[in-house]
């Protein structure tokens, strides 16, 4: 918990010190090249960029938990708690840019999950439960060729020749506006990254999986003379699982912050997307906010994972 | 040690770890196949300038003639003077743009491979042997790195390096920036890079330390530094060539993918994903433009990760026949 809370701190100030102390200018940085001076004066003023550096990067962090108000075009902007900058560039707060983007990005990551959690498992347990016949050796093949090949060359190919043509193009359509819509705007970017992600869960599983059928209390399930089904699934299954949703809390966090290339390749407004553009369009505010909450979740995600870890199984304690 | 290598002797696999495993792999043909690939793309990157003037082009001259004015498509497909044909729109030569273009992903993949070795191995022999206070620091450090988003600090260092030289992407040279984008991308992926290895070292060194022949080392008196290089090292020679050979490809991914998302390398410069991302609006009339970077980078990283896979399983004490 303590080193969970030392990684935001620390990534706040990595972030601060990167676009607020280093760079020579931090107003052209934040504004432009050709930025009008009486502007780049409002900036300065706005974001006390005249003061020392610490009392700088105290008015920032206080402006996360307590707002602070923002200067732009001599309009005096209200930006809320937790107030991440303003984006001069697009004229919003970086908080409100992030909370419209990332309904998009859990959206891809969550759907996908449930793609490569169904397809690796069936997958693995089907491969466990035939080791070494020909079925087990091309799917253990086909993931190691599959999990090779760069990710972005996958999703190119898969947006190219096959959303849009096959599958309904990509799009993203509120779920509340229209479900239907959402779901099938999504489905392209879904079955890649679900597909992709597969390959591995299929291989955790298969492994997981051989190891649990190896187990004194399979073949005692086996010798009780209980069906061979209820034994792979009920006996062996479950056990084989804790590995796996250790893995995939990992990967969610993991993904959460880089479903970037996804979102590029299929044109969904992702938070990737927005970092890209803000990239795109020197927004440094943007940038700074996306690293920022991108930490953050991360951060938060995987403890999540240590304590939901603790719950599954109930020997591991937290030290 | 003596004794226990004449016991060794009779054992049909001799010598020391790493002599095993390169016997191991002369004799594996997917690693001779993977190696012989990865091979001629570093044929190709050397001798870029050679194989284009092989073919009498250069990658940055445009063909304005060979292209058509209203579509921008080309007017020629692969011909005797374009191996590889033109580019739509500027008709530049895209059999030197493929030859010029494996440089960035092998040179990139290289630099950063050897810094973050270099630092990785560092931090985690120190770590390991001096242990206390310094082992505490060096293992937060670790875990910071570990836990922050690698792709957004990815496009928040050029970014931001842009800004420290106090120039904006509006009015500074394409080359200067592509210039910048280059040591960006080997400062992210070194950064990003060293943590997971300096773990793996600081572990094996945790229970190396404890060992006979380091004691006896400190015992004779020999100098921490020389502890650490003769005694230590030898012994983390398997741990190191896997993590080399599993980080390659990973590298030439990240550049080609970096630069395909417009965070990497940028025109003029030649690069596998700087013509992928230019080739996509144009994959239906124009395919090769698209399909041979594509295949290309495909080739190099299953290459490169099917022969880190063999050296891995070469290096493994428990696959020995």
């Amino acid at each position: 918990m303590a080193s969970a809370v030392a990684v935001v701190v620390a990534t706040l100030l990595i972030s601060f010190v990167l676009f607020f102390v280093a760079p020579r200018d931090p107003v052209g940085a934040v504004c432009g090249a050709k930025c009008p001076p009486e502007r780049a004066a409002e900036i300065a003023a706005s974001l006390h960029l005249d003061d020392p550096v610490p009392s700088q990067f105290g008015q920032y962090a206080w402006g996360i938990v307590a707002g602070r108000t923002i200067t732009s075009g001599g309009t005096t902007v209200e930006c809320a708690v937790p107030c991440l900058g303003y984006s001069y560039k697009l004229g919003q707060p970086v908080t409100a840019l992030i909370a419209d983007a990332a309904p998009v990005t859990f959206s891809i990551v969550l759907g996908a999950a449930l793609v490569y959690l169904v397809v690796g498992v069936a997958n693995g347990v089907v491969a466990a439960r035939r080791r070494g016949s020909a079925l087990d050796r091309l799917t253990v093949g086909g993931t190691l060729v599959l999990s090779s090949v760069p990710y972005f060359v996958v999703a190119l190919v898969f947006a190219l020749y096959v959303a849009g043509r096959v599958l309904p193009p990509s799009q993203y359509t509120s779920p509340l506006a229209s479900p239907l819509g959402w779901a099938s705007g999504l489905l392209a970017a879904w079955i890649t990254l679900g597909l992709v992600n597969a390959a591995a869960y299929t291989r955790y599983s298969r492994a997981s999986m051989i190891e649990a059928l190896g187990e004194d209390f399979v073949r005692t399930a086996r010798g009780k003379g209980i069906s061979e089904r209820r034994v792979v699934y009920r006996h062996a299954l479950r056990a084989a699982l804790g590995p796996v949703t250790t893995i995939f809390g990992i990967d969610l966090a993991a993904q959460l912050t880089g479903a970037i290339f996804t979102e590029r390749i299929f044109g969904l407004p992702g938070l990737g997307t927005l970092t890209l553009n803000a990239f795109a369009q020197n927004d440094m505010p943007v940038i700074m906010g996306s690293v920022l909450v991108g930490a953050v979740l991360l951060v938060t995600l995987n403890l999540a994972v240590d304590l939901m870890y603790t719950v599954l199984d109930p020997r591991v304690r937290l030290g | 040690m003596e004794p226990v290598a004449r016991v060794r002797a009779q054992t049909p696999e001799t010598g020391s770890p790493t002599r095993i495993a390169l016997r191991r792999l002369r004799r594996d043909p997917t690693a001779l196949l993977c190696a012989g690939t990865v091979l001629f793309f570093v044929l190709v990157a050397v001798f870029a300038p050679l194989l284009a003037a092989l073919a009498g082009q250069d990658p940055l001259t445009h063909h304005f003639e060979l292209i058509d004015d209203g579509t921008s498509l080309p007017l020629v497909g692969m011909t005797p003077e374009h191996w590889f044909g033109v580019e739509p729109r500027l008709g530049r030569d895209l059999f030197a743009r493929w030859a010029f273009g494996a440089r960035p992903s092998l040179l990139v993949a290289a630099v950063a491979t050897t810094v973050s070795t270099l630092v990785g191995v560092t931090v985690g022999l120190v770590a390991g042997f001096v242990g206390g206070r310094v082992d505490r620091v060096l293992s937060w450090l670790v875990d910071l790195v570990l836990s922050l988003p690698y792709l957004l600090f990815a496009i928040a260092t050029p970014a931001t390096l842009m800004a420290v030289v106090g120039l904006t992407p509006d009015d500074a040279e394409p080359s200067v920036v592509s210039e910048i984008r280059f040591y960006s991308l080997i400062i992210v992926l070194s950064t990003f890079g060293w943590a997971g290895l300096a773990r793996l070292i600081r572990g094996e060194v945790l229970s190396l330390r404890e060992r006979e022949f380091i004691a006896a080392a400190r015992v004779l008196g020999v100098p921490t530094r020389r502890v650490l290089t003769r005694e230590l090292l030898p012994n983390l020679v398997a741990p190191i060539v896997v993590s080399v050979s599993m980080a390659l490809p990973g590298y030439v991914v990240a550049e080609a993918g970096l630069t395909f998302l417009g965070v990497g390398l940028t025109e003029p410069t030649p690069s596998w994903g700087v013509t992928i991302a230019s080739a996509v609006s144009a994959y239906e009339s124009v395919p090769h433009y698209l399909w041979i970077p594509v295949l290309s980078v495909t080739a190099l990283v299953l290459a490169l990760s099917l022969l880190g896979d063999a050296v891995r399983d070469a290096f493994d004490p428990k696959t020995r026949r």
